[in-house]
């Protein structure tokens, strides 16, 4: 070994990190407690746009994943990487950017989420400038990542940093892939993808969001900060290598689970099955390795919180990767989708893995920034049996709920009529679960605060130490010999464990996706399937605007409760003009693919105006600002020139005329509105009249003369 | 038992044997690797956390 080198760790950017963690932790999950309870009170939807359900779902769920878990994963890798490597961070300046650039990123999506402004796809909501910000960013991190990964100390890269790896190599190709997207104008973009393709991508997608960004970096985190907390090694090095690579391998493939008994080919669903399947074995490996890692410190756990919390949030993976390939058997599967199971099964992850874990590394973390000891273990205590109560009190009701809600749903009598007809009936029913469950949110976001609390208390009894003094020997320059294996040999290139792990995550990806982008077979053509009017087209817009998607599915599942329920089962050839495809994956409204043609118009717009007038006793939100805005059509034709440019067949020039074509259908639903007895000025340019046009036009293309499409 | 799950899951074609092989394949590789490294290099990888190189 050479002469020792001194050298600082930057524990700064890791503050600031920890920061953000516990800020966007405290506002993700008030928001997530604040739609838990329009639920239960409508009324707190305020019957403003910006705070109606529909649009602050996904506000809740990109804060929880995002800022909440995505900070904690930078703090967590900021403090472990430098450590593990023996060297400061690549450069200062890159990880300013980094922070500051995801913290705007954020803010953005707070501001773009509450206004409307969405492109639908789950967890990938934001709109194209900010996806190109969000790839800018991950690069920077990448490049200090990786620069500080060259610049090493130590030679051998340790395994959580190979999740590291994995981590940004897969989440930069799921972000280019499902955000390929054509601009309409500074906040709207139209996918290149459509239907079938389009849920593939973006389930491919989603399911790898929760793997690669909510699990593998965390995995790294638990494999660097569970050996630091005990105070001993990982139970054992090999499993960990056995883990890696396994989940990394089978994770990818497992997308389209989220896409059972839909218009998705059978053999992809197959896959998906299986491939989920098979990943109980590498996560069971992953979380035993955690949990035995405490052999022999049990102890230990009696007295320290942060272990406390961590074996909570190693337990709760296991329950987690146990319970998703179950829930992707097609037989459960047929019984979990669309519920609220679902819904419990993600938060056992966020609440339990995620935000344990999270919690546990701030805890561990902030006396040693801070250089001084934690304020208060007792309200560390008291924030782990809030968090644990929270998250049973959380989920176990929704669990009931969605069993319950399930059977209903499916309940045929006697003489082969469903007993449950109206869906609300089964809405009602479950709502003492989710009072119990808004119960456990509380209890939840309660013990957040005191941590927050307890950390800031924390902070002011020490200083922080910015720079940390270390030292080391400078890398040794590996030479290889003969007979050595080639692990050995990649766990010392991280280049090349980078290329490894691509590799591997693609051939996933393209084995899963390339068929149905390419082979005409999987995507059976309709022929009396024609593209929206503008009309629709802009009504369709306005539905994605307030986030209809995240309540109604349009997904009818060829089951007899189903088709007896809603209609004729969804075909894959339906959806070849759905530019994004919007079959939603939650049920708390019903089914609405054959909706077109149910109800008359008036129906509709007494219903978006105050659901309760229909529906007494419905929990959806109100929609009055849609009877008194109007129409933009500034776009339309823009709209309609890109879709022809995705292979749409509009008429040549058909563009210019949209508009016109607008106005007409317009006033034909206006008209017929008021021979209704609505009565209001001007109805034919009111965005209540695009919007059930669309609604209006829903599944009716395979009932070709009720159909009211483009000709 | 596992038949039953497979043939549950639907049409078990090509696409999904080769992914099974490769995965058969990469699983195996690891394992073989993962048991053929020396005791005390996996013993020091394991303990590189508790190695931080801070003067105290």
């Amino acid at each position: 070994m050479g002469q020792t080198e001194t050298f600082y760790y930057d524990n700064k950017i890791v503050r600031n990190f920890g920061v953000a963690t516990a800020l966007w932790g405290a506002v993700g999950l008030t928001v997530g407690l604040i739609v838990a309870l329009q639920l239960i009170w409508p009324q707190l939807n305020f019957s403003l746009p910006y705070t109606t359900f529909g649009r602050i779902r996904p506000l809740h769920t990109n804060a929880a994943i995002f800022a909440f878990v995505g900070n904690g994963i930078f703090m967590g890798v900021y403090y472990s990487l430098q450590r593990l490597l023996k060297a400061r961070m690549f450069s200062d300046t890159l990880s300013a950017i980094h922070f500051w650039g995801w913290q705007l990123i954020i803010v953005a999506a707070a501001v773009t989420l509450p206004l409307g402004i969405t492109s639908s796809h789950e967890y990938a909501e934001l709109e194209w400038p900010i996806d190109i910000a969000i790839a800018l960013v991950w690069v920077v991190f990448g490049i200090n990542m990786f620069g500080t990964i060259l610049k090493r100390r130590e030679n051998h890269l340790y395994v959580a940093i190979w999740f590291y790896i994995a981590t940004w190599v897969t989440v930069t190709m799921l972000h280019i892939f499902n955000n390929l997207e054509i601009p309409v104008h500074f906040m709207k973009s139209i996918p290149v993808f459509a239907g079938v393709q389009d849920a593939l991508v973006q389930w491919w997608y989603g399911h790898n969001a929760v793997a690669f960004f909510l699990t593998t970096p965390y995995l790294g985190l638990m494999y660097y900060f569970m050996p630091k907390a005990a105070n001993r090694p990982v139970y054992s090095y090999k499993l960990s290598i056995i883990h890696f690579w396994a989940l990394i391998f089978i994770y990818i493939w497992a997308g389209p689970h989220h896409l059972l008994y839909t218009s998705l080919p059978g053999w992809a669903q197959a896959l998906g099955t299986t491939f989920s399947l098979m990943l109980i074995a590498p996560s069971w490996g992953g979380m035993l390795n955690g949990l035995l890692t405490l052999r022999g410190a049990w102890d230990k756990v009696r007295q320290d919180p942060v272990l406390k919390f961590m074996v909570v949030a190693v337990t709760a993976y296991g329950m987690s990767t146990l319970e998703g390939p179950i829930m992707s058997i097609k037989s459960v599967n047929a019984i979990s989708h669309y519920t609220d199971w679902t819904i419990a099964h993600v938060h056992i992850g966020t609440l339990g893995w995620n935000g344990m874990l999270t919690f546990g590394i701030l805890y561990w973390l902030w006396p040693r920034l801070y250089n001084t000891g934690l304020y208060s273990q007792k309200l560390a205590n008291t924030h782990f049996w809030l968090g644990t109560l929270g998250i049973l009190f959380y989920a176990i009701p929704i669990y009931w709920a969605g069993w319950t809600q399930s059977m209903m749903w499916k309940l045929f009598g006697p003489d082969g009529i469903l007993v449950y007809t109206n869906f609300l009936e089964t809405v009602t029913q479950i709502l003492p679960m989710y009072r119990l469950r808004a119960l456990g949110g509380t209890i939840y976001v309660v013990g957040v605060f005191i941590m927050i609390y307890n950390l800031i208390k924390t902070a002011k009894a020490g200083s922080l130490v910015e720079n940390v003094e270390a030292s080391s020997g400078p890398r040794e320059v590996h030479t290889s010999t003969k007979g050595e294996y080639w692990h050995k040999w990649i766990e010392k290139r991280p280049v090349q464990m980078l290329v490894a792990a691509a590799v591997l995550v693609a051939i996933g990806g393209l084995i899963e996706i390339f068929p149905v982008m390419l082979i005409d077979n999987n995507v059976p053509k309709i022929s009396s399937v024609k593209p929206y009017t503008p009309l629709e087209l802009e009504g369709r817009d306005i539905y994605i605007r307030e986030g209809c998607v995240g309540c109604h599915s349009q997904m009818i599942r060829p089951f007899r409760s189903e088709t007896e329920r809603y209609g004729e089962y969804s075909k894959s050839g339906e959806f070849v003009y759905d530019r994004p495809f919007l079959w939603g994956s939650k049920r708390t409204g019903p089914d609405l693919h054959r909706v077109g043609d149910k109800y008359p118009n008036s129906w509709h717009y007494n219903h978006m105006i105050d659901p309760t007038t229909m529906s007494p006793g419905s929990i959806m939100p109100p929609y009055p600002w849609l009877k008194d805005d109007e129409i933009n059509t500034k776009y339309t034709a823009a709209k309609i020139k890109v879709l022809q440019s995705l292979n749409t067949p509009y008429p040549n020039g058909y563009a210019d005329r949209a508009v016109e074509d607008l106005k007409a259908q317009a006033l034909g639903i206006a008209e017929d509105l008021k021979k209704n007895g609505v009565e209001k000025e001007g109805l034919e340019n009111k965005e209540i009249v695009a919007l059930i046009a669309y609604l209006q036009r829903l599944g009716t293309d395979i009932k070709p003369k009720q159909s009211v499409g483009l000709q | 038992m596992y038949k039953y799950i497979l043939q549950s899951a639907g049409n078990i074609n090509w696409m999904a044997i080769f992914a099974l092989l490769t995965f058969l394949f990469i699983f195996i590789t690891a394992v073989v690797l993962a048991f053929t490294k020396r005791k005390e290099e996996l013993r020091h990888y394991a303990s590189l956390p508790l190695e931080d190189g801070i003067k105290e």
